[in-house]
């Protein structure tokens, strides 16, 4: 038999997201319990590992060697020909940035969540939603698999990709078929990658994704491939796709791999509403990804920073309402929706694109020295090689 | 003429890495991931073959 608990704040899911949340709650001073199903914070690393670097100071994340695997100089984006286009930290600015360890990564977010005050409980894992007068006042759990019930003012799902608190509060999480890259990651070792960059492969390689390469150093890397859902007809084609990849690429070929990890990636418009009363969703299980990049732990942390400021907030003023909860909606709708809906509409002119055009897109570019890497920027590239390419993106002009 | 809720849903342990790539695309939420496993609520679901197609090792059948 578990005792019941009751806190301020219950964050759902030690992703960094959560932990994000349940430091800034903690800080703000209200009393926070953080709950895992798995045994382990951080594992199994469902992830390529990729992270930019400019945001880690507002959200107040030292960067350590503890987590960080290598810094990388740059990205190049490899057309279905492999044409390069090479995007280094002087375009880029901080946009490029880290390999890191995932595992250690969110294992730190969730040592300064607990050093904030917030109390952590693994092998827990929220099977419904407790509800009063409408409002969503915690969850139904299992503690090693024992029922016991936590009873908090705010809720807020952190749960992943794969979200249950998002959908079983009624929030509009679904996805369509064009939102979501499979994805699939090995990691390999006794490979030809580059430790200066990430490497990320277009084209029908990958439809509506791509293959990335992102170096571990030591002839370590993770070679990992995203497919949007709606290009595939089969089971296993995701598998099938990046085996095949790896078939053609012999600097891959002859590796071994180490280590698989499998995932869904959402790649869609921003939702249309991430609280409710008494509850609110983070990171990914909000759909917070970037639809051009897919990445998604910058996101979830920006926004774990307002939900938790906001979350403590609502908790000790007593109004856990939707109406209040809004301030975390327009919080991180402030900072992050134009860029999301921006880079949807681009992935979603992306994924239509021809083999041929991504070629003389990526063509263009490679030898011009962009001042800086933005859409407009590489439109006008391209425009001055193949004008008659960029009449697909007027309307982004 | 059977109809598709006769259709058997599995997947399969021996293939499966535990992503949860079919929870989140499932349109009526009738898959769970309980920590490691994979289950459906048979009665829910359609057979709609989308967590088929999202699966990215062709764990999941339906026969």
């Amino acid at each position: 038999m578990v005792a019941d608990l009751r806190c301020d704040v219950l964050v759902v899911g030690a992703g960094p997201a959560g932990s994000m949340t349940a430091k800034w709650a903690a800080k703000s001073g209200a009393s926070v319990i953080m709950i895992e199903k798995r045994q382990e914070i951080g594992s199994p690393v469902r992830c390529g590992e990729g992270m930019s670097k400019a945001w880690l100071s507002d959200v107040g994340i030292t960067p350590s060697n503890r987590w960080i695997n290598l810094e990388v100089e740059g990205a190049r984006i490899y057309s279905p020909s492999e044409k390069v286009m090479e995007i280094n930290e002087k375009h880029a600015g901080n946009e490029v940035g880290y390999v890191v360890e995932r595992d250690a990564f969110d294992k730190q977010l969730a040592i300064d969540a607990a050093n904030a005050n917030t109390t952590i409980h693994l092998k827990t894992h929220a099977k419904a939603l407790l509800r009063k007068n409408g409002a969503i006042v915690g969850v139904k759990a299992t503690h090693f698999g024992q029922p016991f019930e936590i009873h908090a003012k705010i809720t807020v799902g952190a749960d992943g990709f794969e979200s249950q608190v998002g959908r079983w509060a009624g929030l509009p999480t679904n996805l369509q078929l064009r939102d979501m890259d499979s994805c699939l990651q090995y990691r390999m070792t006794n490979v030809d990658s580059d430790v200066r960059y990430c490497d990320f492969y277009l084209g029908k390689v990958a439809p509506g994704g791509y293959v990335w390469v992102f170096p571990k150093g030591d002839g370590l890397a993770n070679v990992g491939i995203g497919v949007q859902v709606s290009q595939i007809k089969n089971a296993a084609e995701t598998k099938d796709y990046l085996d095949r990849w790896i078939e053609h690429h012999p600097g891959y070929s002859k590796g071994k791999k180490i280590d698989m990890v499998g995932g869904g990636v959402s790649i869609s418009p921003p939702i249309k509403q991430s609280v409710t009363d008494g509850l609110l969703l983070v990171g990914d299980a909000a759909r917070m990804i970037d639809p051009l990049t897919g990445g998604g732990i910058a996101n979830g942390c920006i926004a774990g920073k307002i939900a938790g400021k906001v979350a403590a907030e609502a908790a000790q003023t007593g109004d856990v309402s939707r109406t209040f909860l809004m301030k975390y909606d327009q919080g991180w709708r402030a900072v992050l929706e134009e860029k999301l809906l921006r880079n949807w509409v681009a992935k979603e002119k992306l994924v239509s694109l021809p083999d041929e055009i991504f070629d003389k897109i990526i063509d263009a570019l490679a030898g011009v020295k962009l001042e800086k890497l933005s859409v407009l920027n590489i439109l006008k590239a391209v425009k001055d090689k193949y004008p008659e390419v960029t009449k697909e993106f007027e309307n982004l002009l | 003429m059977p109809s598709k809720k006769d259709l058997h849903i599995e997947s399969s342990g021996e293939v499966c890495v535990s992503c949860g790539a079919c929870v989140g695309i499932c349109p009526l939420n009738c898959i769970y991931l309980d920590e490691w496993r994979i289950g459906f609520d048979e009665d829910v679901c359609t057979r709609c073959n989308i967590c088929v197609r999202a699966c990215p090792v062709g764990a999941i059948t339906i026969r």
